[in-house]
């Protein structure tokens, strides 16, 4: 992530890019593993344990760590265990016995599932709460507006379920209080994930937009005659698309991690109650498989959002043997009210 | 404007305040929460399970008993000894590796900064989950995950600060002095580094009461027999729908640190926002209040006296008359205008000049009738737009009246070419776009057709291949002839064109002058040029208007006025412009002195300080543009060359101050 001044061309960005999230992916993959290292009591003992049925013998625990390779070099385990996993070979769940990739791959639809759906409501309501607080004026409109955005930001994901379940499900019965059968039960899960998401989407959009909005192209768009709606679609919406696109991957990234409160209260055999089931089980190699994939799917979405701004943006577009005036390739990186404030971010992943 | 005045009198400073009082709240009570509590958190008492508040127990009480006031009281105890350990602990780290690191610089800048990138860019909530998931939950553990992930801020916000510092003289002479970089850094680097970082840490606190929260409430933060918010709500999950007070007040107090935090971040952040172009779009908006100074004995301008006799007789020939224009802008908690009392007319055919230093108001005399000046301007006045048999009003009109005259019966062309292209957007959308307003209907190509056809008038040699290009991709002569292109899309009866040619060398300039005097005569168009370059204003010009400190002070046919200059004002424009045919090293007069503010900073004649022939009236009389000699057309603001007849010899056309 670190800039160069020198302008590149998009061929240039991309493979800039591509370094640089493998290097993530990478720190990522090895922090994970380093879990192990970190472990509290020996995994082969447990595992022994688990197949014994009862406490293991020193020999059963022996057999298990040679089994697993635990007792080679640390770097050596890393190399064999990124192998494994880039095969989608996790190894045995220390709870179960089973293996991991399957239950992970099955697991993964279902959040990935809810992750669309509540992007969908993240979008939908966080856009349109988003503009009108920068069409509206001083008045009180705006007050609130900004006030519910903080407030839908600032409520604990684990607190909002409750309300929603002693409203919609105990009182009105509108909806069933948990499960994951068919769009009635979808509701909370997706509200409860999608609206914080939408307080801090709406945010970003009416303080870029309004940003974007007091530029002179806006005058002299008016001087040709075009409406408020071209206006804020046209010349609005893609020149504050930079931050609000960088948000919205970090909005994602939000949901996915969100996903471990919400399945968990909601009962949904998803990839976040498997983490949290291996984080209180002390399941190491599910929780770094699961891990893994939550963390990568974290990182890919802020970087997608990344590079989709250097693709919107024609003077990233290096063409040969015409004047540039462009000032800088990495414009659409969000400055001071860019909404990548972090604790913004870090709210709704409560 | 009027309804914001009034909420603004709560001063920023104080607000922020209030805005923090929730956190001071909560770190009180928690450090106190031994004392308030009316009783102990954790004692049970079954036979007093699940009570509704009462007298006794103010928020009831829990499943084995429990009063819930004293567990909700010491459950911001504990949740402030974990934020206050994971901020000390990130605090100190981040601050010392961002110090270091923007004091070394080098590698191992480079590697700190690539270390916190990775760090700011990796799941806060994951890290801290999975370091609980192997290490199993405790206060020790959840400080440790939570600090994790916690510091990288402060060490990029303290990286940023330092390396600032770092380049200043007062560190290069501290190193001269022998100061050793322990020294530097200690008390040089690292007061001014925390003082940002202390100010991120306050609006830090909401997110992690909301992370020791939702971990607790997962199972896997504070572990259960003592009272944490997340905590009590995950035990009182059963109790859900018969113990509704088990259900909110730990809910609202984690909302409300993390909603006050949240609220203070984005204060400090944000600031206030300024008003938007868009608030335009609100018609209640546009009807704003004449700012009118209570001037006593300023009489009006003649303008208005002659315009109100003149109401009965129709000049069919008047496309634009502008009549008391007045503009102001909120400052400083007042009002102040920019643009006072300022008529014109523009005839059909007809070209006006509006001439003046930068910051003498033309340009916001000029396009405030179309609604074109920055959001927060309160226009006054009156500005009648007569095209065909029909004649509006310009000012006041809402945002979707005036579509009907920008862009069909006005066209603008504006000073800064490339600020005032959508830099995302290509040249042809933005013709296009003003082919459609002008109300054309149809297919993508054929409105494309018609744009290359405008750009082709424009002169812009290969239409096709510019339509496709974008702003940043022309030359600056390039864009302004788009500009104009775009401006002439709707076969406009005024053009309004904004110093079209300042920013462009000389050679260009005079070509595009050229064309803008070509297509004015072509299409039949009046025009309005603003610039302080007299050369431009002679070549395209049949009358002007000067301006001086947001007033007019002379107006009338051009030759009139560039051959008689009577206010003094004008003649010293007049003579600082160079000459063709002057002497070698002759030295054009320059004028005395600094241009006025604005008409609301001076009483009487704003030019008077600078002025070789005032005397002490000029100071607190206002002038009056008068008709000079017989010809009405030809009007001055100056009453002492008129009292002297003749316009007195010290400063005539051609008097050069040789040398």
């Amino acid at each position: 992530m670190s800039v160069s001044g020198r302008p590149r061309s998009v061929g240039g960005h991309l493979v800039r890019w591509t370094v640089d999230t493998v290097g993530v992916l990478l720190a990522l993959s090895a922090g994970t593993f380093a879990l192990v290292l970190l472990a509290r009591g020996d995994p082969a003992a447990v595992l022994a344990a688990t197949r014994a049925g009862r406490p293991a013998t020193p020999e059963q625990v022996e057999a298990v760590r040679s089994e697993l390779g635990l007792d080679a070099p640390a770097p050596v385990r890393y190399l064999r265990w990124l192998a494994d996993t880039s095969t989608g070979d996790f190894g045995l769940s220390l709870r179960t016995n089973l293996p991991i990739g399957p239950e992970i791959a099955d697991r993964l639809t279902v959040t990935a599932g809810l992750v669309a759906g509540s992007v969908v409501v993240a979008v939908v309501v966080g856009m349109t709460v988003g503009v009108a607080g920068a069409m509206a004026g001083r008045g009180p409109l705006r007050g609130v507006l900004r006030i519910g955005a903080l407030l839908a930001t600032s409520v604990p994901a684990f607190w909002l379920s409750y309300l929603l379940v002693l409203l919609l499900a105990l009182r009105w019965q509108l909806v069933p209080t948990s499960g994951m059968a068919g769009p009635a039960t979808w509701v909370m899960p997706m509200a409860v994930l999608g609206l914080p998401a939408a307080g801090v989407l709406s945010r970003v959009v009416a303080v870029t937009l309004r940003e974007a909005i007091d530029r002179p192209y806006v005058l002299a768009a008016m001087a040709r005659g075009s409406g408020p709606l071209s206006i804020v679609l046209r010349d609005g919406l893609p020149n504050a698309a930079g931050p609000i696109l960088s948000v919205a991957g970090m909005i994602v990234g939000g949901l996915l991690v969100g996903t471990v409160v919400v399945e968990q209260i909601f009962g949904w055999p998803g990839l976040g109650a498997y983490f949290v089931h291996a984080a209180a089980a002390r399941d190491v190699p599910a929780l770094q498989a699961s891990a893994l994939m939550l963390g990568g799917g974290f990182i890919l979405a802020n970087r997608l959002a990344d590079v989709a701004q250097i693709l919107v943006d024609p003077r990233s577009r290096r063409t040969s043997g015409v004047r540039s005036d462009a000032t800088s390739p990495r414009w659409g990186r969000p400055g001071r009210a860019g909404g990548r404030h972090p604790h913004q971010v870090r709210s709704e992943t409560g | 404007m009027t309804a914001g005045g009034g909420r603004r009198k709560i001063p920023a400073p104080v607000r922020t305040a209030l805005v923090g009082l929730p956190l001071v709240g909560f770190a009180l009570v928690g450090l106190l929460a031994p004392v308030l509590a009316p009783a102990d958190p954790a004692a049970n008492d079954l036979s007093a399970s699940l009570l509704p508040p009462s007298a006794d127990h103010l928020l009831g009480t829990d499943q084995l008993g429990r009063d819930q006031l004293s567990r909700l009281l010491h459950g911001a105890r504990i949740s402030l000894t974990v934020t206050a350990a994971v901020l000390v602990i990130s605090v100190t780290i981040g601050v010392l590796a961002g110090t270091v690191a923007g004091y070394l610089g080098g590698w191992v800048d480079r590697i700190v900064a690539r270390i916190v990138d990775m760090a700011v860019s990796l799941p806060g909530m994951l890290v801290a989950l999975a370091v609980i998931g192997v290490r199993g939950p405790g206060v020790e553990n959840l400080v440790v995950a939570m600090s994790l992930w916690a510091w990288a801020p402060y060490a990029r916000i303290a990286r940023a600060r330092v390396a600032g510092l770092r380049a200043s003289p007062h560190l290069d002479a501290l190193r001269l002095l022998g100061a050793g970089p322990v020294r530097v850094i200690g008390r040089h680097l690292l007061p001014p580094a925390l003082a940002p970082c202390l100010v991120y840490a306050s609006t830090d606190v909401g997110s992690i009461v909301l992370g020791v929260a939702t971990l607790s409430f997962l199972g896997l933060g504070i572990p259960p027999p003592q009272a944490e918010w997340g905590q009590m709500l995950i035990e009182g999950r059963p109790y859900l729908a018969s113990a509704w007070w088990l259900a909110y007040p730990p809910g609202i107090a984690i909302t409300a640190v993390v909603f006050a935090s949240n609220l203070l971040g984005e204060r400090l952040a944000v600031g206030d926002e300024r008003p938007s172009v868009l608030r335009w779009v609100l018609p209640s908006r546009l009807r704003l209040p004449r700012p009118r100074r209570p001037a006593p004995g300023t009489p009006a301008t003649v303008e208005s006296r002659r315009s109100a006799e003149s109401r009965t007789t129709v000049d069919d020939d008047v496309l634009l008359r502008v009549r008391d224009l007045s503009v102001a802008y909120p400052r400083d908690g007042g009002i102040r205008r920019a643009v006072a009392d300022v008529s014109y007319a523009v005839r059909r055919g007809e070209t006006l000049a509006i001439v003046g230093e930068s910051g003498s108001g033309k340009t916001t005399s000029a396009l405030a009738p179309f609604g074109l000046l920055d959001p927060g301007a309160l226009v006054a006045g009156s500005a009648r737009l007569r095209t065909g048999s029909t004649a509006r009003e310009l000012i006041g009109l809402t945002f979707r009246h005036r579509r009907h005259v920008n862009g069909r019966q006005v066209g603008v062309v504006f000073q800064d070419s490339l600020a005032v292209f959508d830099p995302l957007r290509s040249i042809g959308a933005h013709v296009d776009e003003a082919v459609r307003n002008a109300g054309s209907r149809g297919r993508r190509a054929a409105v494309r057709r018609i744009s290359e056809d405008l750009l082709h008038l424009v002169g812009l040699p290969d239409p096709a291949t510019v339509a496709g290009q974008y702003p940043h991709q022309l030359s600056g002569g390039m864009r302004q002839r788009v500009q104009i292109a775009v401006a002439i899309a709707g076969e406009p009866e005024l053009l309004v064109a904004d110093e079209p040619t300042s920013a462009l060398d000389v050679t260009v300039q005079a070509r595009l002058l050229d064309l803008l005097g070509q297509l004015r005569d072509e299409l039949r168009m009046a025009m309005v040029v603003v610039s302080h370059d007299l050369a431009v204003v002679t070549r395209l010009a049949d009358a002007v208007a000067v301006m001086y400190a947001g007033r007019i002070v002379e107006y009338g046919p051009l030759d009139t006025v560039v051959r008689h200059p009577d206010h003094p004002y004008t003649r010293g424009l007049l003579d600082a412009v160079p000459r063709p045919g002057a002497a070698p090293g002759t030295r054009f007069r320059t004028m005395p002195g600094r241009a006025g503010a604005g008409p609301d900073d001076t009483s009487g004649c704003a030019f008077a300080p600078r002025c070789p022939i005032a005397v002490a009236e000029c100071g607190h009389d206002q002038p009056v543009l008068l008709p000079v000699g017989p010809d009405q057309a030809h009007r001055s603001a100056c009453p002492r060359t008129r009292a002297a007849g003749a316009p007195p010899p010290l400063l005539a056309l051609g008097d050069l101050d040789g040398g």
